[in-house]
């Protein structure tokens, strides 16, 4: 009988242009945030994850070929705390060089190759491959080796096919026994090393830092090398974002390869979901205003009624539990809309990348902020009904 | 927290030295309650005579907790009127205090009966059956299923009768209830009214300017 008499004024254009607003905007939002969570998780769970992180280094001046100081070209504790302290730098890691020289040699088809190299290392958060093999034991010593993917390619397709060699699958070089000559200090030993991994990361010839540790006291001159490295890894937590290309060309610091290129599309992305996503959210700013001012202008009409009703005995908690009925039912069914809305854009471009092999985020927390934004705007209404009800019954 | 939220009954409404913000430059002096102490006591009768605006309709909204725009202190046995919360207003308003208000306040688009049916839903004081009795009563029984908005200002003021009698009271308060009433019909009333007030044991409070509800042992009180 509460409800025959209170919902005489309602309009019903009113609540549905709110719907229609708010389940546009909210649509909106939901779309582009699983649209970003799709891009991020398809970058992160890709084995290309290189734009997330730099390898800087400065340019070498002229001089140093003919003997220039060292300093020139490493980091200066100065400079790494103040690189440090960046906003976009999430972790940074410093390359440890080689004191001792090396020499590679590998038996391969009945030919004995050898050939001098180098080694760098550098903290183990910051390698790209499963970490199970990335260990050292000096009493069981076999070196793991990291080489860039990169070195494969040119190997592949550059000197095998010329030389008539043959070309390596990525499982079969992890098979190719390795003997490595290290000499320094004084002295001379071989080791047995395997390449345990490819990485699209690191530009170098990378060991485990508790080889480098071990072998630069064996086998390094005493000088370390370490507390001024020349080489630094930096993730990024925001990739592609032009501020950190600009405080980098500031400083005079290069990247050695211009990994932030790859992380610019996904940063676009990102900009532009969160572009859409904020038109999604302000639609539905707006829709809330529409019903607040709905719920206002009906409460106001049945301002003698409600007025009446409490000097009858109903309380005006009870009276409230009629408008919230509405609200209720008005901001489920929008959710329900948006979610499925959702969904249902989601596989549009779900299905082609699928076909690549991508894989995505889970809507969950994409569901769980549709439901968070409807209990917050059903508080908001819910609140305006208490409010308009105490201020209509006096 | 106020007690008579509770199933308490209220003994005593004591008004001491009330009166009306709006009359503090007027002459009270011929009241018998303004700026007086007086108390309304549960079980005996009152009515209220006095002249047009001099604060009838006031002195019902105060006890009725709907208007604290008074000075001077209205009391339920010992809780101020001033603590009470609109919810616990409302709760007075379904088991203590019930009220005839001069306009009504019946919601036109109902009929007799919803009307009288929204009141009763708060408590379930009221089988259907009794309801229709007492329309039957005071001879509208007939008019029971009619949307109010169609009724002459007699028939809604048997109707407001019968709603007010719908719920469990200590006090009830009618404000010239039989002001378009014949005797008769004052009469019929009045017996209504009286056998509902003595079975719960509660106060019959009536206002008038010249035509009261006719209850022979009356207190008469002047404003």
């Amino acid at each position: 009988m509460i409800s025959k008499l209170l919902r005489k004024n309602i309009s019903v254009v009113q609540f549905v242009a709110y719907a229609l607003a708010n389940l546009i905007g909210m649509a909106i939002l939901l779309t582009s945030v699983q649209f970003y969570r799709d891009v991020r998780a398809q970058r992160s769970g890709g084995s290309d994850a290189a734009g997330e992180y730099l390898v800087l280094s400065k340019p070498v001046p002229m001089l140093s070929i003919f003997g220039g100081n060292q300093a020139a070209v490493s980091f200066s504790a100065d400079e790494i705390d103040d690189l440090q302290s960046q906003p976009w730098v999430r972790k940074l890691g410093k390359f440890a060089a080689a004191d001792y020289n090396v020499v590679a040699a590998v038996d391969f088809a009945g030919k004995i190759m050898s050939t001098a190299m180098f080694f760098e290392s550098l903290p183990d958060e910051f390698v790209d491959i499963p970490l199970d093999n990335w260990t050292f034991d000096p009493d069981k010593p076999q070196i793991p080796v990291l080489i860039p993917r990169d070195y494969l390619a040119l190997y592949n397709f550059g000197f095998a096919s010329s030389r008539g060699m043959p070309q390596l699958s990525e499982n079969l070089i992890a098979q190719i026994p390795l003997k490595v000559e290290l000499s320094g200090n004084g002295r001379r030993d071989v080791f047995d090393a395997r390449i345990v991994g490819l990485s699209s990361r690191l530009n170098t010839i990378a060991v485990p830092d508790e080889f480098m540790k071990w072998a630069n006291s064996r086998y390094g001159s005493g000088s370390d090398s370490s507390s001024e490295p020349s080489r630094l890894i930096v993730e990024v937590s925001t990739p592609g974002d032009p501020a950190v290309a600009q405080w980098l060309d500031s400083h005079g610091i290069e990247l050695s390869a211009d990994k932030l290129n790859s992380g610019k599309t996904a940063y676009i992305a990102a900009v532009a979901s969160a572009v859409v996503g904020g038109v999604g959210l302000v639609i539905s700013l707006l829709s809330l205003m529409i019903l607040v001012l709905s719920i206002y202008l009906l409460i106001q009409k049945n301002r003698e009624k409600i007025r009446d009703l409490i000097l009858l005995g109903y309380a005006p908690s009870t009276l409230a539990r009629f408008y919230d009925r509405i609200v209720i039912g008005l901001n489920l069914g929008v959710t329900a809309g948006a979610v499925v809305v959702m969904l249902s854009v989601a596989r549009l471009w779900r299905q082609p990348l699928a076909a690549v092999g991508i894989e995505f985020a889970s809507p969950w927390l994409t569901l769980l902020l549709a439901i968070a934004i409807m209990l917050a705007v059903t508080a908001v209404s819910c609140l305006t009904v208490r409010r308009t009800i105490n201020r209509a019954k006096s | 927290m106020n007690m008579h939220l509770s199933d308490r009954r209220i003994d005593k409404i004591s008004l001491r030295k009330l009166c009306p913000e709006v009359f503090s430059d007027e002459d009270v002096s011929g009241s018998d309650i303004w700026l007086k102490n007086f108390a309304f006591v549960r079980g005996r009768d009152y009515t209220i005579e006095a002249c047009s605006g001099s604060g009838k309709s006031s002195l019902c909204s105060f006890i009725y907790l709907n208007r604290h725009d008074f000075r001077g202190e209205l009391l339920f046995d010992a809780c101020d009127s001033r603590t009470f919360t609109t919810a616990e207003a409302c709760a007075m308003r379904q088991r203590h205090i019930a009220l005839v208000p001069q306009e009504l306040r019946l919601f036109p688009e109902l009929s007799a009966i919803d009307n009288i049916r929204l009141k009763n839903k708060l408590a379930a004081f009221r089988t259907e059956d009794e309801m229709l009795e007492m329309l039957d009563a005071l001879g509208i029984s007939s008019l029971a299923g009619r949307p109010v908005g169609q009724m002459s200002i007699g028939q809604m003021q048997r109707v407001a009768i019968v709603r007010a009698l719908c719920q469990p009271f200590d006090f009830i308060l009618l404000d010239e209830p039989v002001s378009h009433l014949d005797r008769d019909n004052n009469l019929a009333a009045a017996n209504l009214i009286l056998r509902e007030a003595r079975r719960q044991g509660a106060s019959v409070i009536t206002t008038s300017v010249g035509n009261p509800l006719i209850i022979p042992d009356a207190e008469i009180v002047r404003l």
